[in-house]
């Protein structure tokens, strides 16, 4: 290849290299220039996402720290935080025509909570309980009371009628 | 913003809550008394309506219900005596409970020093566990033992297993014995396993 080569790229060649070694001529006001330009104030740039976290970090910190003892309330002896439960109270009463649900949790108001039969006489609700302990019992027809014979009874009865008790847990330790 | 309004005009005047409705005159002036001088020495009022309209609703003489609501204003403050003045409302229902079901002040307590709030469950499980014949002595030993760790549906299911060998025809006391040393030696089987972390 390189013995075929034209007698024009030599030529080419020696331009450039002449060229190249041709003194440059600087500008005598280009040193002030530059140096004027280095001294200028730069101008106000948009904030990177990145600089503004690294300004925000301590608010942000703050703020994290004060959500979490809001949320942790160290100041509270009760630190079980509120939690419901859904509770479903069952009854078999086969001759039964209405049954409710009355106890501490609706104001022994029968009206609040009646039980829907199922099949064969399988009464069944369901109630949403916050941590406690509950009295409650089973209103029939509206004029006989039955304690849950699933669950503990009430032991200090003071009217008469059975009633039961239901225990609703929090997180405890 | 209407129900907060309402709240506080009820907490104003407690006499103008529509559950004392439920009450004949009499009855609810003698229970709004009670409740009123409750709420003075810092007693929760809702138990105390709570076991007015109990006694309404079964057709309770006056008589009965007074003295019902009027004893346990009483535990209600001794509860508060020995829980502390911090106690919720739950846990002096819950110490009521115990306290009625022959658990001393004192068993309140201890059961409060060595378990963290709540101790509402707890103390719930001591008078369960002899509403179903267990000695209270024998309760309040088991719970004292368990309320340090146990969790309250720990402590909710050891009442059940003691009621189950209570119905199969096991003693109360034994069952209470047996089944509390099996949930503290799960706990501290759980506790070793904690300890040494990589191992089953």
């Amino acid at each position: 290849m390189f013995d075929q080569q034209e007698p024009g790229e030599e030529e080419i060649v020696e331009r450039v290299v002449r060229a190249l070694k041709r003194p440059v001529y600087i500008d005598r006001a280009l040193d002030a220039r530059v140096m004027s330009e280095i001294a200028r104030p730069a101008p106000a740039q948009p904030m990177t996402r990145r600089a503004w976290t690294r300004r925000a970090w301590p608010w942000l910190a703050a703020a994290a720290a004060l959500a979490a003892i809001v949320i942790a309330r160290p100041w509270s002896r009760d630190r079980t935080p509120p939690q419901s439960g859904a509770l479903q109270f069952v009854l078999i009463a086969p001759q039964a025509a209405s049954v409710s649900l009355v106890g501490d949790f609706n104001d022994w108001d029968p009206t609040r909570a009646p039980m829907r039969a199922a099949r064969d006489g399988v009464w069944a609700t369901v109630v949403s309980l916050s941590p406690g302990r509950y009295r409650y019992a089973f209103l029939v027809n509206g004029v006989e009371w039955r304690a849950d014979p699933t669950a503990p009874v009430a032991r200090d009865d003071e009217f008469g009628s059975p009633s039961s008790v239901v225990t609703v847990g929090g997180r405890g330790s | 913003m209407i129900l907060t309004a309402l709240l506080l005009v009820l907490a104003q005047n407690p006499a103008q809550d529509p559950r004392y409705d439920r009450l004949d005159p009499d009855t609810r002036a003698r229970v709004i008394t009670i409740v009123d001088s409750a709420r003075g020495v810092g007693l929760p009022s809702e138990p105390l309506i709570h076991r007015a309209l109990e006694g309404a609703m079964k057709s309770a003489s006056s008589e009965r219900i007074v003295v019902a609501v009027r004893r346990l204003a009483a535990d209600l403050g001794t509860a508060r005596l020995a829980l502390g003045a911090k106690a919720t409302t739950p846990e002096l229902e819950a110490g009521v409970a115990a306290l009625r079901a022959g658990a001393s002040p004192a068993v309140l307590t201890r059961v409060r020093e060595v378990r963290r709030p709540p101790v509402t469950m707890a103390l719930a499980v001591l008078a369960d566990l002899v509403a179903s014949g267990v000695p209270a002595d024998s309760a309040a030993a088991a719970i004292i033992v368990l309320a340090p760790s146990a969790r309250d549906a720990e402590l909710a299911e050891f009442r059940r297993a003691v009621e189950r060998d209570i119905a199969l025809g096991a003693p109360p006391a034994a069952a209470t014995s047996v089944r509390s040393v099996g949930v503290s030696s799960v706990q501290v089987d759980a506790t070793a396993r904690g300890a040494q972390p990589g191992k089953p």
